[in-house]
């Protein structure tokens, strides 16, 4: 069975890196048969895995050569360890529909066949908050079944967390999609951990798993290589197997139950972040 | 400007036809760059319509069914209208009346709250609910959506009757594609959601008829039973698009005919699928075929002498039953009405549009009667259409005055363009919506596809089989001989 996983979170946060990261540390360390899916726009999910190669997106192939040219030879490319990349592309800002854009690509891919049984894992990457109907896309029913938000100690990414939350509660129930945890991407602030840990057991779900803040993964990066790939003995490499293994092994997948407004604000207080 | 004054009276008959003069005197001609279509942003008298009335028009065609359309109230209005200007009966047509509010949040209280509406108030066997644009692009969940409605319904009036009334969902956002597209869309979604089992293998055939009229689905039964031959016809718009007119019924009122549900929920039983349009109905047929292995047999239009053949000799072999000597009769009849006309329609000059499965039908048609079709134009481009109509013109080249000139999309200015440019043109075979071009051309229009809403009766009479092409034949013939010929008994038929 695929797991289908959607990765959420505030703009800036480290999504992508944090997603592809993990995505290698599973092919590379456990073997796993990964595809990643990116949603957003700036198609810069998927770089590192393909070692800086620009990818040719859905919506490119969509709106130069029209919709038969969409094929999966043509728009979908293996990288580092087999992993399969495909970026849904989009609109220029300002302009046109880039939700749409998300639903097109993702129906795309079904009718063709893009989501081979024998994967074992496949992630959306989705563009920062569940902003409209198209980014809510993939936690449709029948497609991603399980979402992990990646946060960071600081006030307004916790905001963002707890509004991904509000956005999923609706579907949860139709679709059957749950949280499988929160990622901290550590900024390094003052009680980072406590406050992420306190943060989750009110939301009702766990913290996953504490990356902390590394410039290997900055260095990487520059060199268009995930961690794993860049040097997999290294501490971060192995922060990201473990990472890669407690996903894996999940078993605890909840409906969140959301903060409201004032509950956040007295929760960051008790963390001395106010001052 | 040379403009006649118009007297109080009004314009005697002999004046109705006004001389054409360019609309100014620095009337400047068409940039020849700009005529293709394809060269343009900008579409002139288009010769398609938009997606959900395809749908819209599947969803009348079965029992005690009422489409639901998750979108503005226009979307809906307009295909009411369409529909009764088509066949002078009224269609019933939910709408979820989507506002400023609904594009903000999404049409999820809409639909929720329409759809319990429509329940309580007309008791629907089958709902058939067709997105629009807006929906489309907001990106309603509409799968999750109809979860809910149905949830809020058994709420209101039970688990066992919100279980005997079936949503089916259909996806059409216009943007991709035609009316064509809708149809063809509705085929799939009622047989994935309805025709569910396959128990008991039956004797019976299915239907999917693609976009024709009831005149044509009634020739198509009258087919099936001369035939002996026992079939489905999904999306049967014979009577509930052309019911009698009866003393006032029971309210909420269906009218009669429509596929039933069982009926289309055994489709998934029968031994052979005829999808007699691949671009409206093939996909329907296709997932019969691929789910449940039921041969399907897409195309070609039973229009015309041997696409008729081809139908029932289809059929013949799937049955193993022979085809009656009362169809070799009606063949016979076809076949002497063309042979007494053949003087008329051999080595006339024809340019057919509208649909491309119409468009190839009548194609072969014209051709079979000696015609030369010097243009055929689809609004609906599409690789199917462009491989078929080919090898209809290859096969007849021998006869051909012209080279024929295919649009495979495109739109009617174009074609009207091209046809400006021919040296002589007998007779164009398309919708009303050609009446323009006859009437700037001077050539005769003969009304056949979709939409006919400018005369009446087209609707009810067939073009398919051996007996709608005779029919078919009569219309081109007089409309030559009206045209071409003067009333001064010069000319004996």
């Amino acid at each position: 069975m695929t797991r289908k996983i959607a990765i959420y979170g505030k703009g800036g946060i480290g999504k992508s890196t944090t997603q592809q990261n993990t995505a290698a540390a599973l092919a590379h360390f456990y073997g796993k048969k990964v595809m990643i899916h990116g949603c957003d726009p700036k198609a810069d999910c998927t770089r590192m895995i393909l070692g800086g190669k620009p990818q040719e997106t859905v919506m490119d192939t969509l709106r130069e050569l029209g919709e038969d040219a969409v094929t999966i030879d043509r728009v979908v490319k293996t990288g580092f360890c087999g992993i399969r990349c495909v970026e849904s592309g989009g609109p220029e800002p300002g302009v046109g529909c880039a939700g749409r854009g998300v639903i097109t690509a993702i129906n795309l891919m079904e009718e063709l066949g893009a989501y081979t049984p024998d994967l074992d894992f496949i992630f959306f990457d989705v563009l920062g908050d569940v902003v409209c109907g198209g980014f809510a896309m993939p936690v449709r029913e029948g497609k991603a079944g399980e979402i992990y938000i990646v946060a960071s100690g600081e006030m307004m990414a916790l905001y963002a967390a707890n509004n991904i939350c509000r956005g999923m509660v609706k579907y949860a129930e139709q679709s059957g999609v749950r949280l499988g945890g929160i990622i901290c991407n550590s900024r390094n602030v003052d009680g980072e951990r406590e406050l992420m840990e306190e943060f989750c057991k009110r939301i009702g779900t766990q913290l996953i798993h504490f990356v902390p803040r590394d410039n290997i993964v900055q260095k990487a990066e520059f060199n268009r290589q995930t961690v794993t790939e860049f040097d997999p003995d290294c501490n971060q490499a192995q922060e990201y197997k473990e990472l890669a293994r407690k996903i894996i092994e999940n078993e605890m997948f909840v409906i969140p139950k959301p903060m409201t407004m004032d509950e956040m604000e007295t929760l960051v207080v008790k963390y001395g972040l106010l001052d | 400007m040379r403009l006649r004054e118009i007297s109080i009276d009004g314009i005697p008959y002999d004046r109705l036809r006004v001389e054409k003069i360019p609309a100014a005197p620095e009337y400047v001609p068409r940039d020849p760059e700009l005529v293709p279509a394809s060269n343009r942003s900008v579409v002139v008298n288009p010769n398609r319509i938009c997606m959900p009335i395809g749908a819209m028009w599947a969803v009348l065609g079965v029992h005690r069914a009422i489409p639901f359309v998750q979108g503005a109230q226009g979307c809906t209005t307009y295909a009411r209208y369409t529909f009764c200007r088509i066949f002078k009966e009224p269609a019933t047509i939910a709408t979820a009346s989507f506002h400023e509010d609904a594009a903000v949040f999404g049409g999820r209280q809409n639909v929720i709250e329409g759809v319990r509406n429509l329940v309580v108030r007309y008791w629907p066997e089958v709902i058939g609910v067709v997105t629009t644009c807006s929906s489309e692009i907001m990106g309603d969940d509409m799968v999750s959506f109809l979860k809910e409605a149905r949830a809020r319904l058994s709420k209101e009036i039970g688990e066992e009757k919100t279980e005997e009334i079936a949503i089916v969902l259909i996806n059409t956002p216009s943007f991709a594609g035609s009316h064509v597209e809708g149809y063809d869309r509705a085929s799939r979604a009622f047989l994935e959601s309805l025709a569910t089992t396959r128990d008991v293998p039956s004797e019976q055939v299915n239907i999917i008829p693609g976009m024709l009229y009831p005149g044509d689905i009634r020739e198509i039964k009258h087919l099936l039973r001369e035939m002996g031959v026992e079939g489905t016809v999904l999306f049967d718009i014979s009577d509930t698009l052309d019911a009698p007119l009866n003393p006032p019924q029971e309210i909420p009122y269906y009218p009669p005919g429509g596929t039933p549900l069982a009926g289309i929920r055994q489709m998934a039983n029968a031994r052979a699928t005829f999808a007699l349009q691949p671009h409206a109905g093939g996909s329907g047929a296709r997932y019969l075929e691929r789910k449940y292995g039921i041969p399907a047999f897409i195309g070609p239009v039973p229009i015309g002498v041997a696409a008729t053949d081809a139908f029932l000799e289809n059929l013949s072999r799937v049955t193993g039953r022979e085809i009656p000597s009362s169809l070799h009769e009606e063949r016979g009849r076809l076949v002497d009405a063309m042979a007494d006309t053949l003087h008329h329609t051999m080595m006339k000059r024809v340019a057919i549009f509208g649909d491309p499965d119409v468009v190839t039908g009548v194609t072969r048609f014209a051709c079979e009667l000696g015609m030369t079709p010097v243009a055929v134009s689809t609004g609906t481009p599409s690789k199917i259409f462009a491989r078929e109509i080919e090898s209809i013109l290859a096969e007849y080249k021998e006869i051909f005055l012209d080279e024929p000139k295919v649009f495979n999309g495109g739109d009617l200015f174009e074609f009207e363009e091209y046809l400006k440019t021919i040296p002589r043109l007998d007779l164009i075979l398309g919708h009303s919506k050609g009446i323009d071009i006859s009437r700037e051309l001077e050539v005769p229009l003969v009304r056949v596809g979709f939409p006919i809403y400018d005369r009446f009766g087209y609707q009810k009479k067939p073009v398919v089989g051996y007996r709608g092409a005779e029919l078919l034949l009569y219309e081109i013939v007089n409309e030559i001989l009206d045209y071409r010929y003067p009333d001064d008994r010069t000319q004996q038929l």
